[in-house]
């Protein structure tokens, strides 16, 4: 009996790693085989022997960030990077204030506000691009990076009930003791409040910034010039010859994103679950 | 409701002569009763706002029920009316009075406010107090101005816009300088009924119902047996495991989609090498390749979702009631009956609204085969191919080819369909019919 047990542990433990070891196989090998292109010398995709790239150099690297006349990488990088910044400040300050107020305050227009903000997720997010892109030709805003800012920014309060459901798990008791203690709104929000909900800044602070770090369909629309390109839209445009180039781009802005997710994949785990329970 | 009115009577009865000047001049009364400078802020609105009408908020109100009167000419080098900027101006016109209306009530609540505390012989608190309040028990206010004038901006004014553009006739040739008119529900009967779009709006329809029950399924169970997996007291040194998925999470997701249509393409690897072996490649960009292309869509999203779900669910097997399970395994139960009826009615009551969320993420996603497969357009469909989802053929109707009162019309039927279908998996959730199962 006790024999029989010990031997299927082993099958169950060896069936597990097999399986292990399969998923962990499935998820990296595209990754490698991004990272591997990326230092092909040729550059074309019809160069390959199967997978890989029969020879391997750093060139790609060097012309991604000095031949700039066709594909203008660095210009879209810094593009890029400003536009993300850019709404990731904007919009994480914005979603955790509305999280928060409408996690601690009662007031009379509260109840409608969550329900009219959970009938607007619903509708196509890009229903209302026509209106934008009218919109924003009526403000001047066409051609304009930090136009693509106002939106990501002003758009981001939208999604803020994931952080309101942290909120709600700090105690309110916290508030009163402060209140009691002569503070007043601001002062509890800032002072307690805001070092009490590290994970969730984080975590609002992280998909603010890969939102439109990845984004492709704003700035399509809007920036109609290629130096003005954001690094997802200008990637769009390379084709199977410019293999090389693609993957290179894809590692040097992936990598950077993939580092603080392994930074701060704790936070956002815990961000993620406490937030949506009590969503 | 009544009582509201009583109150209302009572106070119109009641109040002096000074409230009574406030209904005519915003802030008047207020600067009767001391408080000047929030009298001449009221004050500053109402002139601001007549200005604003005078200017163009009448021409912008009128513009839209015409939608313009006066067509261009080329010839005779008049400016036409641009209908669709009449349009968006006279919704954002509607806003601007509604936002007046509650500044108008405000300014009444406020005047009659002070008349009952100088009747009761209180002092009607200052302007500096009025501002700390902002600051302290209003704080509210005082956060949330930003954002809900930015959503106004951005969210709401864009969606009425394309509501109301699905009840004209905008798009086609009917572009301006063209002028464009109100045409009621004609758009919803040409979808339904037009030998043109009724064929591609039932096929597209029916995969797209079908994609989002399939990849939602295969994520959600692949992301939770991924996380039963890693979660096995067997398995060492869990934080080496997890870190491929998240690495997959990690990458941006337009970057994972081209890469996959490179992997896939004719010049690709996986044709390479299938060719190499004597066999027919897959035309994954091919016009017949309709269920390989479906498959292979159906399993890059696999890749992309399936990490964050196994995260998240990650996040909820930690807070299981353990003791559950030990009672389980004491009466016998297997390790599939245990998940089935343990791990499995939890997982669902915890992650609803996730899965839920993820449901209207599938349904309208619209990345997928934008990247892998865009822009073809197939015999038998119109502007669309059989890999598109509702959302895809939306796009190029509206922004690629300019049909744009009929791609506004699709996306209310995407809004009805999803929130339909939302609605009704809600309600026969474990998550709202027993609340407090697991809590």
């Amino acid at each position: 009996m006790i024999k029989s047990n010990s031997a299927g542990k082993i099958i169950d433990t060896t069936l597990t790693y097999v399986c292990l070891i399969a998923v962990a196989f499935i998820f990296f090998f595209p990754c490698l085989w991004i990272v591997l292109a990326s230092f092909s010398k040729s550059g074309s995709i019809y160069s390959f022997d199967g997978f890989f790239p029969t020879s391997y150099s750093i060139h790609t690297f060097k012309k991604l960030f000095t031949d700039t006349t066709m594909y203008n990488y660095p210009r879209w990088f810094l593009n890029t990077l400003f536009v993300a910044v850019g709404s990731c400040v904007l919009g994480t300050l914005l979603t955790i204030l509305t999280a928060y107020t409408m996690s601690r305050f009662d007031f009379k227009a509260r109840k409608p506000m969550m329900k009219s903000t959970m009938v607007l997720s619903m509708f196509p997010s890009f229903m209302g691009m026509t209106a934008i892109y009218i919109l924003m030709t009526q403000f001047g805003l066409i051609n304009q990076i930090w136009g693509l800012i106002l939106i990501y920014a002003a758009g981001a309060p939208m999604g803020y009930l994931t952080q309101k459901g942290f909120f709600d798990t700090i105690p309110k008791a916290i508030d009163e003791a402060a209140k009691i203690d002569g503070a007043n709104s601001a002062q509890i929000f800032w002072k307690i409040n805001l070092p009490l909900s590290k994970p969730i800044i984080v975590y609002t602070a992280l998909t603010s910034f890969t939102w439109p770090w990845s984004d492709f369909i704003l700035p399509k629309l809007l920036l109609k010039e290629k130096d003005l390109y954001t690094v997802a839209v200008g990637l769009m445009s390379l084709d199977e010859t410019e293999f090389a180039r693609f993957a290179a781009g894809s590692v040097f802005i992936a990598v950077p994103i993939v580092l603080l997710y392994f930074c701060l994949v704790k936070n956002m785990v815990n961000g993620i679950a406490e937030g949506a329970v009590k969503g | 409701m009544g009582n509201c009115f009583e109150k209302m009577g009572n106070a119109i009865k009641t109040s002096s002569y000074k409230v009574k000047l406030s209904a005519l001049f915003m802030g008047s009364g207020q600067i009767l009763y001391g408080s000047v400078a929030k009298g001449l802020l009221f004050l500053a609105v109402e002139v601001a706002f007549i200005l604003y009408l005078v200017r163009r908020g009448i021409d912008d109100l009128t513009g839209f029920f015409t939608l313009g009167t006066n067509k261009a000419d080329a010839w005779l080098g008049t400016v036409g009316d641009n209908s669709v900027v009449m349009l968006l101006m006279g919704i954002f016109a509607w806003i601007v009075i509604a936002g007046f209306i509650s500044l108008y009530i405000l300014n009444l609540k406020d005047v009659y406010g002070i008349e009952e505390q100088v009747k009761n012989g209180k002092r009607p608190k200052t302007f500096l107090q009025e501002l700390q309040e902002l600051l302290d028990s209003k704080f509210y206010i005082t956060v949330l101005i930003l954002p809900v004038i930015g959503i106004c901006v951005f969210n709401i004014l864009p969606i009425i816009f394309m509501i109301l553009i699905s009840f004209t006739n905008y798009g086609g040739s009917i572009v301006p300088p063209e002028l464009v008119d109100w045409v009621g529900l004609d758009n919803f009967r040409k979808i339904f009924t037009l030998s043109k779009f009724a064929p591609t709006f039932g096929r597209i329809l029916g995969w797209n119902i079908l994609w989002a029950f399939a990849s939602t399924t295969l994520n959600y169970f692949a992301g939770l047996g991924l996380a039963l997996l890693l979660n096995k007291d067997c398995v060492k040194g869990k934080a080496f495991w997890r870190a491929f998925p998240v690495l997959a999470y990690a990458i941006p997701g337009f970057i994972t989609l081209l890469a996959f249509k490179f992997m896939f393409s004719y010049g690709g690897p996986i044709n390479q090498i299938i060719r190499a072996n004597g066999g027919v490649a897959i035309g994954f960009l091919d016009l017949d390749a309709k269920w390989s292309a479906r498959v292979i869509g159906l399993l890059v999203n696999c890749w992309i979702s399936v990490p964050s779900i196994m995260l998240l669910a990650t996040g909820h097997l930690s807070n299981r009631d353990m003791s559950l399970y030990e009672a389980a395994r004491i009466d016998g139960a297997t390790a599939f009956q245990q998940f089935k009826k343990l791990t499995l009615p939890f997982m669902l009551f915890a992650t609803m609204p996730v899965l839920l969320g993820q449901f209207i993420g599938n349904f309208n996603n619209f990345g997928i085969f934008y990247f892998l497969r865009g822009r073809l357009y197939l015999d038998g469909y119109f502007l669309a191919s059989d890999t598109d989802l509702l959302i895809n053929w939306l796009y190029n109707l509206s922004i690629d080819n300019n049909y744009y009162c009929i791609g506004a019309a699709i996306s209310l039927i995407i809004f009805a369909i999803t929130s339909i279908i939302s609605l009704a998996v809600y309600v026969n959730s474990p998550s709202f019919k027993e609340e407090d199962t697991f809590q």
